[in-house]
């Protein structure tokens, strides 16, 4: 069995669960995968839905992303242990060796301030790639297509800036 | 004085309460069996892992314009499904979940998204994936996340959600052209595919997760 999937079949089985679950044999929802997050921020830290605004709005779909993150996570580690053969435990990855440092810390720091600022962002804009540029531009959303829009420029802008391309192939 | 005890009982809810109260209200959402999401998710997660796109070296590669199987995927995926899910609406399969037009919230948010992604190289769906591979870095990347949901939900009503402005309302590009939506539907799902297949394909291939495969079945030796 080949470790790795080609695009174009990633592309089409990708279309197929989202139509499964906006399928009203599905889940008649689109996939979402931001949510979970401010979900099981409110979990860990103990904060009572009624208090706060924001955990009382995102109660249905943030429940509903959080048992799909449990199979996600399931999805992904038998297929990392059994078909890419890809599990292992790493501190850095091999590009941001070759493209920004060597630095552990710097690494970790990075991603903290990352997945700090990823979450905010996404929050703010009602999504992420998968709720809004994969169901969003699906359903042909203008919402989505700003969004999409935007952040296609923002992380192409921060590529070319943030990391050290030049004169690497 | 049964007010109280009620309100201490809520407010002290163990974790293990919570995690069943949310089992419970995907059971009372009528949005799939918990059965069903959660293998949504094993789909999700196994499609992502099988096409490797939870890779820094495919996202982060992708912000260095070194790597396009992320929008290659991205954009057939979109194609494909915007046809089908137009027809499977009309036919009374599916229905429209179409998010607000939030400008401000959109760019604001955008940007913000678009500068961690290329730093962190993933995004929420396919960071937890990563995690599931020995990920440790993106891990660290999840409780700075965790945290960010926390400030977000905390300051919501004070802060973001005036920064968030008001919603234009929630409109797809079929209707602006109203007569035409069909035509609409079948340019835009041909276009997105097309772009799909012309974007040149480009890979930055980890040479740790290579190493590990036998030299025959190496993608960067065929």
């Amino acid at each position: 069995m080949s470790n790795r999937l080609p695009w174009w079949m990633g592309g089409i089985l990708m279309s197929g669960l989202l139509l499964l679950t906006f399928s009203i044999f599905g889940a008649d929802r689109p996939i979402g995968s931001s949510t979970y997050v401010p979900y099981f921020a409110g979990i860990i830290f103990d904060l009572n839905p009624e208090n706060y605004s924001y955990l009382k709005h995102i109660e249905a779909s943030g429940s509903w992303e959080g048992i799909m993150l449990l199979g996600a996570l399931f999805g992904g580690f038998i297929t990392s242990v059994f078909i890419t053969k890809s599990f292992r435990f790493s501190l850095i990855p091999t590009a941001w060796k070759t493209y920004k440092n060597n630095s552990i810390a710097s690494r970790l720091l990075w991603s903290f301030f990352a997945g700090f600022i990823m979450i905010i962002g996404a929050r703010l804009a009602g999504g992420c790639t998968s709720g809004h540029f994969m169901s969003g531009m699906s359903q042909m959303a203008i919402s989505a297509m700003i969004f999409g829009g935007v952040v296609m420029v923002t992380l192409v802008v921060t590529g070319r800036l943030f990391y050290n391309v030049k004169g690497k192939k | 004085m049964a007010d109280i005890v009620f309100i201490n009982e809520h407010n002290s809810s163990s974790m293990a309460d919570r995690l069943i109260g949310m089992v419970e209200s995907v059971i009372h959402q009528e949005h799939g069996s918990v059965a069903l999401v959660f293998l949504i998710g094993v789909i999700f997660g196994g499609i992502i892992q099988y096409t490797r796109v939870d890779k820094f070296e495919k996202i982060a590669g992708f912000a260095m314009l070194k790597d396009t199987i992320v929008p290659k995927m991205l954009f057939l995926a979109v194609g494909l499904t915007s046809i089908a899910l137009y027809f499977m609406i009309e036919a009374g399969g599916a229905s429209y979940h179409v998010k607000p037009i939030i400008l401000q919230g959109l760019i604001i948010g955008g940007i913000l998204f678009g500068i961690s992604m290329a730093i962190l190289g993933k995004c929420p769906g396919t960071g937890p994936i990563s995690i599931a591979e020995g990920r440790i870095d993106v891990l660290v990347g999840a409780i700075g996340g965790v945290l960010g949901g926390l400030v977000f939900t905390l300051y919501y009503d004070d802060f973001f959600k005036p920064l968030m402005g008001e919603s234009l309302g929630k409109g797809t590009l079929p209707e602006l052209f109203p007569g035409y939506e069909h035509l609409t539907v079948l340019i835009f799902g041909i276009s997105v595919t097309l772009i799909a297949i012309f974007i040149p394909k480009l890979e930055l291939f980890d040479e740790a997760d290579l190493r590990k495969l036998p030299d025959e079945t190496r993608p960067d030796k065929k």
